[in-house]
């Protein structure tokens, strides 16, 4: 049989893909780290065209990123507003909703929350929960449009969330060049928060963003697990018609989901203005958006595996920032380094679930 | 009256860009394949654009440059969506993010930034140039006048030669097709590369002959108001003209509303064609039109292993 094959010119060999049934973990994990290194290898290469002298690389991105305690803390600190968006994205995934206004809601965020400080309200102890309520209710606010218009016309939510992303740059610049601009400072910035309107610091350079971040994907965590909303949100993930079929409250349950991923953005847009800038600035939210939804997507929606998954982008962001000041690379690299490592891995699923055959005898 | 003229002589540098970027859509999608990296392919079509232009000084090579710029780059895409029967939502959205990263990081290090280019001198279409009012209209670049006809061949061809409709048929139902012989795949992929020259032509346009410059991200979102013009073009090519004249009628008037000295903050100004965007997405959804003209297998991946 097999030297029949063997006779055979390659070309009129044939190869089939099979669907394969399932797979031990250990493979699944070896192929995971494999597209992983793959993907490592492709961005090293990348960056050493770029113009980063090739021994530098691992000194650069793994040893003073992850062995130096300070940079350390700065990962941390940096995995926090992603944690969030990443949150924000498994949340409006789960429910089948193209949630991709992470960017739009994350300014609207850190806007409410600086209208607090801008319009001093509340009394100073009181001032940072009601910024983070203003951040969370205002990160809502912007998602209510796009998805009463899904539920209620069926409008696109891809087009409608985008489009509000940049009608919010729009809001933001409008302010950051007008009303709200520091008039101390020659950039479009606000005027600096006062103290007791910064995240407080826990010690050691760990800000209090952590905790609120592992708090919050611990609640994430219940909510798509445990509640019953999350069961609601399995059958609609599953199949919307059956869901329906069976009584779920489909409509309810993806408002619910896609206005607490409206929230969680908000957060993250409050989490880089009083916890990283200490002022709202004309650009702090970009990158934050499209990495929210490729987190979700590396995790595959579980929210767990996006904080782990968050650490890991926040690494590259701190990276990042890194290269920009000593090699001038535009921080654009973290972008392009994101999209190749996202390839990577889901070409590794591909490799999980199908196998290449050589079909072998007749054609 | 000069305001006018002036307007009318802006609408086809605005108009084309979504045009052809449309019409790339529509041929992708027409087979299946739902194509939402326009963004990003523009973004590869303006960096090369401009970067062939300061390399060889020859603008329509620039041009064709372009498109094979972004044909190269939208082979990525297709060994996502159809080697790797990734989802195409996440595969369209890391295209746009790839070239995003892409094309700034080439830009820049290359020192592409501000660098301005002559562009291509404008031709008269006599004698309608000379009508009142509208005569500034027709005095184009010689690429607006190419638009038309480009349109024309693409709609004789998906509707009147054989490969058009097996494309067509590869995207209504890629089961029957592949029954009928048609190779799926090998016409998704043709779909998928002759779209992306098309989007890369209209990111070309608007760098090498609109803008005459480039910077990172210049495109600023029109890929995705052509995406949304798909939509509500309802995979008309004819109708998604239509849409990106009217769209060009809008956007050309901005720069005429900040020449006429209205008080606005320029930036409501600027957010205007993503405002309106919205609006005509949700009117066309409010009136309920025909909404099956949408490819049938959109989205899908075809999988012959799977079939049921």
């Amino acid at each position: 049989m097999s030297d029949f094959a063997l006779q055979r010119p390659l070309t009129k060999r044939r190869y089939t893909l099979e669907v394969r049934q399932q797979m031990a973990w250990h493979w699944q994990a070896l192929i995971l780290a494999g597209s992983m290194i793959l993907g490592l290898l492709i961005s090293g290469t990348i960056l050493v065209v770029a113009g980063v002298p090739a021994g530098e690389l691992l000194n650069e991105f793994v040893i003073l990123t992850l062995f130096d305690s300070q940079s350390l803390t700065s990962v941390l600190f940096q995995a926090s507003p992603l944690i969030m968006v990443g949150l924000a994205g498994c949340l409006a995934f789960r429910a089948k909703f193209w949630n991709l206004g992470l960017e739009g809601q994350m300014i609207f965020g850190a806007i409410g929350a600086t209208a607090i400080t801008m319009w001093d309200i509340g009394a100073p102890s009181m001032r940072l929960p009601l910024m983070i309520a203003a951040a969370m209710a205002c990160g809502l606010l912007w998602a209510v449009a796009p998805v009463l218009l899904r539920l209620k016309l069926q409008v696109n939510e891809i087009v409608s969330t985008l489009m509000l992303n940049y009608i919010a740059i729009n809001v933001l610049l409008h302010l950051m060049y007008g009303a709200w601009k520091d008039p101390k400072d020659a950039f479009p910035y606000s005027p600096k928060y006062e103290s007791f309107e910064l995240l407080p610091e826990l010690g050691n350079g760990l800000s209090l963003s952590i905790p609120i971040a592992i708090g919050i994907a611990l609640l994430v965590l219940w909510f798509v697990n445990i509640s019953r909303a999350g069961l609601y949100l399995r059958f609609v993930d599953k199949s919307p018609k059956v869901a329906s079929a069976v009584g779920v409250p489909v409509a309810k349950t993806i408002l619910m989901a896609v206005l607490f991923s409206g929230a969680l953005a908000g957060l993250a847009g409050l989490m880089v203005a009083a916890g990283q800038e200490g002022r709202l600035t004309h650009s702090f939210y970009v990158g934050y958006g499209f990495s929210g939804i490729l987190i979700a997507f590396l995790a595959r929606n579980n929210p767990i595996a996006a904080t782990c998954a968050a650490l890991l982008i926040a690494t590259l962001f701190v990276a990042g920032r890194s290269l920009q000041v000593f090699y001038q690379i535009p921080f654009a690299m973290v972008q392009l380094i994101q999209a190749v490592l996202v390839i990577c891995v889901a070409s590794s699923d591909f490799f999980i679930r199908h196998r290449i055959r050589r079909v072998q005898g007749g054609d | 009256m000069d305001l006018i003229s002036s307007w009318m002589g802006n609408i086809p540098e605005f108009a084309v860009p979504f045009a052809l970027a449309a019409l790339g859509l529509i041929i992708t999608e027409k087979s299946g394949v739902l194509a939402l990296g326009a963004e990003g392919l523009m973004l590869v079509g303006a960096v090369a654009g401009i970067g062939a232009y300061l390399t060889f000084e020859h603008t329509a090579l620039a041009l064709i440059m372009a498109m094979i710029a972004a044909s190269v780059v939208s082979l990525l895409f297709a060994l996502m969506v159809l080697v790797m029967r990734m989802n195409q939502v996440i595969s369209g959205l890391v295209l746009v993010f790839f070239c995003q990263g892409l094309t700034t990081l080439t830009g820049t290090l290359m020192g592409w930034t501000n660098q301005p280019v002559p562009g291509l001198e404008t031709i008269a279409f006599w004698p309608l140039s000379e009508l009142p009012y509208l005569g500034r209209f027709f005095i184009q670049n010689p690429v607006v006048y190419l638009v038309p006809v480009i349109f024309l061949v693409s709609v004789w061809a998906l509707n009147r030669t054989t490969p058009g409709l097996r494309m067509r048929a590869v995207g209504e139902n890629p089961q029957a097709a592949d029954a009928a012989g048609i190779p799926v795949l090998s016409y998704r992929l043709a779909a998928i590369v002759i779209g992306a020259a098309l989007i890369g032509l209209a990111g070309a346009f608007i760098a090498v002959l609109s803008t005459k410059l480039w910077i990172s991200n210049m495109t600023a979102g029109r890929g995705w108001i052509a995406v949304a013009l798909v939509i509500f073009a309802r995979w008309s090519p004819w109708k998604a003209l239509a849409g990106a004249i009217l769209f060009g009628c809008i956007e050309a008037l901005i720069p005429q509303l900040a020449a006429s000295g209205i008080k606005l903050s320029q930036y409501f100004v600027f957010m205007a064609p993503y405002a309106i965007t919205l609006g005509v997405m949700i009117w066309v959804a409010a009136s309920k039109r025909d909404s099956n003209s949408q490819p049938g297998a959109l989205g899908t991946p075809f999988i012959r292993e799977e079939r049921t």
